[in-house]
């Protein structure tokens, strides 16, 4: 059967640790946007932990909420771009071609997860930190939009292993970046398809639900969480 | 005064051979000004895009309110020629050359400002469907994809508008011209000559395209307005956005129309062609426009205020009360507060009136494209990732310089094609059994 | 290329001149397909300008419309279908939105067909020396022969003179 990736998010294990942005930044070269960009409202982080703050003072609960391309099955970012750059592969992903870009930002504005970036300007490293960068990925220039891909760098260097090995891909073979760093184990990524897996079981749970679910976007990500935050302060 | 034949000719062909000192200065403001964003717009290739104020969320906001806004003046023509042609609405022969040019340069602008928004605009040549071997192809069904079509079809079809009834101008500037104006002339005259068999060939085909270029008209201004509503954004994704830009076109369009009119009558001294009257006819469309502009406005906010959805809350609060309530209530203003007293009562609907009345709805129309477009980008469904938008200097200057394009192609236009219909006035003068008239309206001017 | 021609000021004396250039057609003996009539706009109501009346560009214009219909439909859906890439959970040939392309191909198609034909009906462009006169801007109408025979030039001018010109002249190309 043809593999449907998805990853599951877990809100209750999640402790805004952002190990998984830094990881993300690292594995997919992406730039720091600096702080005078970033004031700009041009940071980019293809995985951002949302932070919201509930209730008030003597008791404010804080909720981190990872939020990432949520590679939805019905995604309104595809059909809108002119030129087939964002478009939905058979393996379920929502694919970015860098070469096809032109540019119109149309994506970005349809998208409602806010997931997708725009290269402003030429990405820059300061020295030496280009030395860090991952060959596997390439580097977007000025006027590109990009976004998560669930590291489709590594899902395809583990297929193409597989292949000549002869052999099918087993869960947990290999994991996105954002998922590898997590300390908490929140994010888990893996084979929707497979029932066996460990993603396919967690988001088959009755604690799943997905973010904005209600617009029909159809996302493979899924939040879990237990109840309300009154059931979790009363015990 | 006495208007004939030879009147017509003489004083519609007069601003072709004979300029003055404040023709020359406004062409070369116009000039300075586009000049300016040329320079504009080589800043931003050379440094990316990035020296625009747009942001994440806001990824779109001066270039595609001006897009939005040139396409939506270029309505213009459209109703004043088309329309009024295929309603045998006699005073419209003074103005439809006018409207026409306008819609023309309108719609060159807006088709321009969409390559020059896009992050590497040396690609956008791969809109065109053309084969190749990159396996390049517009996606069809992405409302950009529309738009290439639509902005084709409808500057096509308004350039072939525009063109065709210049034909026997451009003879009758032929015949009136010598030395090297002649020759030139004589090739965008295409020989014409006159003949009834031409004349009946002509004006069939003028028939055609009032008939086809109307529906053209509305369905550019829908699919313009369908790149918002296709999206999931709120306070976009609106069925009302298709014929609430229609209406808004054709609004802002009059408007142009007007401002155009009155400053081309004091420039080319038309006094006797562009006559009150003229006006007057055009201030009560503007008034009917003003009116529906505010029914469309006024449903699209009920329903979104009576529905309470949250998303669509967020962003209706930003426009009426909040960040944006200035802007708002400014556009509300000059959309229908200001216009409508002074289109509707007769003493106030002069030629001051409806140029300070159509002044005022550019500006407003302006203000409604930018507040459909930013308000809704900057609150979108999480409120994690709302943002705020400042426009830079680079966005002004781009801004500033396509109305010095549209004043410039204007202007060069009304030195090389007589602003006024020689042709049809003269069919206009045949109507009243030759008793020398110019505008039917108001009952005929008599000889003296 | 000569020709003999009057000038009138106004539609029924141009009629007027045409039929009797008819007249002279046949008694004098040259073709009538060298009578020309040149005006600096058109005039209705008169059987030299409603003769020349046709619907074809009309049957020409809905002709091209349905080609330019039936273009677009097979570069929405043949194109799409030879490379399937699919988008946004919506079918490979959505007929909404192909449905648009459609209809641009619709008008633009009537619209080029539109052009040619009024270019190919009205003889444009035509850059060999036309037959016109400054009276034409001035409102009159130009009725005469082209390349009349040489004998009944004198016979011509009275027949042209005798229904109303205001002037008779003759012009060389």
């Amino acid at each position: 059967m043809e593999h449907k990736w998805g990853l599951v998010v877990d809100l209750d294990r999640c402790t805004g640790c952002e190990a998984c942005v830094v990881a993300c930044h690292a594995e997919n070269n992406i730039p720091t946007a600096g702080e005078d960009q970033a004031a700009r409202g041009r940071a980019k982080h293809w995985i951002r932990v949302e932070r919201y703050w509930e209730g008030d003072f003597p008791n404010p609960r804080v909720r981190f909420q990872p939020v990432l391309c949520q590679q939805c099955d019905e995604a309104p970012c595809e059909p809108v771009c002119p030129t087939y750059a964002s478009y939905h592969t058979p393996e379920g992903l929502n694919a970015q071609v860098y070469n096809r870009c032109i540019g119109t930002r149309f994506c970005a504005n349809a998208c409602p997860y806010n997931v997708r970036f725009f290269n402003f300007y030429n990405p820059q490293w300061e020295t030496p930190l280009q030395l860090q960068l991952n060959p596997d990925v390439s580097v977007r220039s000025v006027g590109i939009m990009e976004k998560c891909t669930f590291c489709v760098q590594r899902i395809k260097a583990a297929e193409i292993q597989a292949e000549a090995e002869k052999r099918e891909l087993k869960d947990g073979e290999f994991t996105t970046a954002c998922a590898q760093s997590c300390a908490s184990k929140a994010l888990v990524f893996g084979d929707l398809n497979d029932a066996a897996s460990e993603v396919a079981r967690l988001a088959n749970g009755n604690r799943g639900s997905k973010l904005l679910g209600e617009l029909g976007t159809k996302p493979n990500v899924t939040y879990l969480e237990r109840g309300s935050w009154q059931d979790a302060n009363n015990g | 005064m006495q208007t004939t034949a030879e009147q017509i000719e003489q004083d519609l062909l007069r601003p072709l051979f004979h300029s003055s000192a404040k023709y020359w200065i406004a062409v070369a403001l116009a000039t300075s000004l586009l000049l300016a964003g040329v320079a504009a717009f080589a800043y931003q290739l050379y440094n990316g895009i990035g020296v625009w104020g747009i942001n994440s969320p806001v990824f779109w906001a001066f270039d595609i309110t001006n897009f939005v806004f040139w396409i939506g003046i270029s309505h213009a023509g459209t109703l004043i020629s088309a329309i009024l042609r295929l309603t045998n609405a006699t005073w419209r022969r003074p103005i439809t050359r006018c409207a026409e040019a306008i819609t023309v340069f309108s719609v060159l602008i807006g088709a321009i400002i969409p390559l020059c928004h896009i992050g590497r605009p040396w690609l956008a040549f791969w809109m065109i469907p053309y084969p190749n071997q990159r396996h390049i192809w517009p996606n069809f069904r992405s409302p950009l994809a529309w738009d290439f079509f639509a902005i084709s079809t409808y500057l096509t079809g308004s350039t072939t508008f525009l063109y065709l009834p210049t034909i026997p101008d451009f003879a009758a500037v032929r015949d009136a011209a010598t030395g090297f104006r002649k020759k030139i002339y004589r090739v965008l005259s295409l020989g014409w000559q006159g003949t009834p068999r031409q004349w009946q060939r002509l004006e069939t085909a003028m028939h055609i395209m009032a008939v086809v270029i109307v529906p053209v008209a509305v369905s550019v201004h829908t699919i313009v307005s369908w790149d918002f509503a296709m999206t999931p954004v709120p306070m976009w994704h609106s069925s009302i956005f298709g014929p609430y830009f229609v209406t808004g076109a054709i609004f802002s369009g009059i408007a142009a129309l007007i401002l155009a009119m009155a400053l081309l009558r004091k420039l080319l001294h038309l006094e006797e062609y562009l006559r009150p009257i003229h006006f007057e006819n055009l201030g009560k469309l503007l008034l009917t426009m003003s009116l529906l502009w505010f029914y469309f406005t006024f449903a699209e906010r009920l329903t979104a205020w009576y529905g309470n959805s949250p998303p669509e809350m967020a962003v209706f609060w930003e426009s009426i009360r909040k960040q944006f309530a200035p802007l708002f209530w400014t556009m509300v203003v000059c959309n229908f507060i200001i216009p409508v007293p002074i289109l509707a009562i007769k003493r106030l609907r002069t030629i001051t009136g409806t140029a300070i009345a159509s002044a005022t709805v550019v500006v407003g129309m302006w203000l409604e494209r930018f507040l459909i477009v930013v308000p809704a980008l900057e609150h979108k469904f999480l409120p994690y990732s709302w943002g705020t938008y400042r426009p830079t200097w680079v966005e002004d200057t781009l801004m500033a310089s396509s109305f010095g394009m549209m004043a410039l192609l204007y202007l060069l236009f009304s030195k090389f094609v007589p602003m006024i219909s020689i042709w049809e006035m003269k069919v206009g003068l045949q109507a009243h059994g030759g008793v020398p008239v110019v505008a039917a309206a108001d009952g005929p001017v008599l000889a003296e | 290329m000569k020709a003999l021609y009057g000038l009138y000021v106004d539609a029924a004396s141009a009629q007027r001149a045409v039929d009797a250039l008819r007249v002279a057609s046949s008694e004098l003996k040259f073709d009538a397909q060298q009578i020309v009539i040149v005006s600096g706009e058109p005039h209705e109501g008169y059987d030299f300008t409603d003769s020349q009346a046709t619907s074809s560009p009309y049957r020409w214009a809905v002709l091209g419309a349905v080609v330019g219909g039936a273009t677009g439909y097979l570069l929405t859906t043949l194109s799409q279908k030879s490379y399937p890439i699919f988008t946004g959970g919506m079918s490979l040939t959505p007929a909404w939105t192909n449905g648009i392309i459609i209809y641009e191909m619709i008008m633009l198609g009537a619209i080029l067909t539109t052009l040619v034909v009024l270019l190919i009906g009205a003889g444009l462009p035509n850059f060999k020396g036309v037959i016109t006169d400054p009276e034409i801007g001035m409102g009159k109408i130009l009725v005469g022969v082209v390349d009349p025979p040489e004998n009944s030039r004198v016979e011509l001018e009275r027949r042209l003179r005798l229904a109303g010109a205001a002037q008779v002249k003759q012009s060389i190309l």
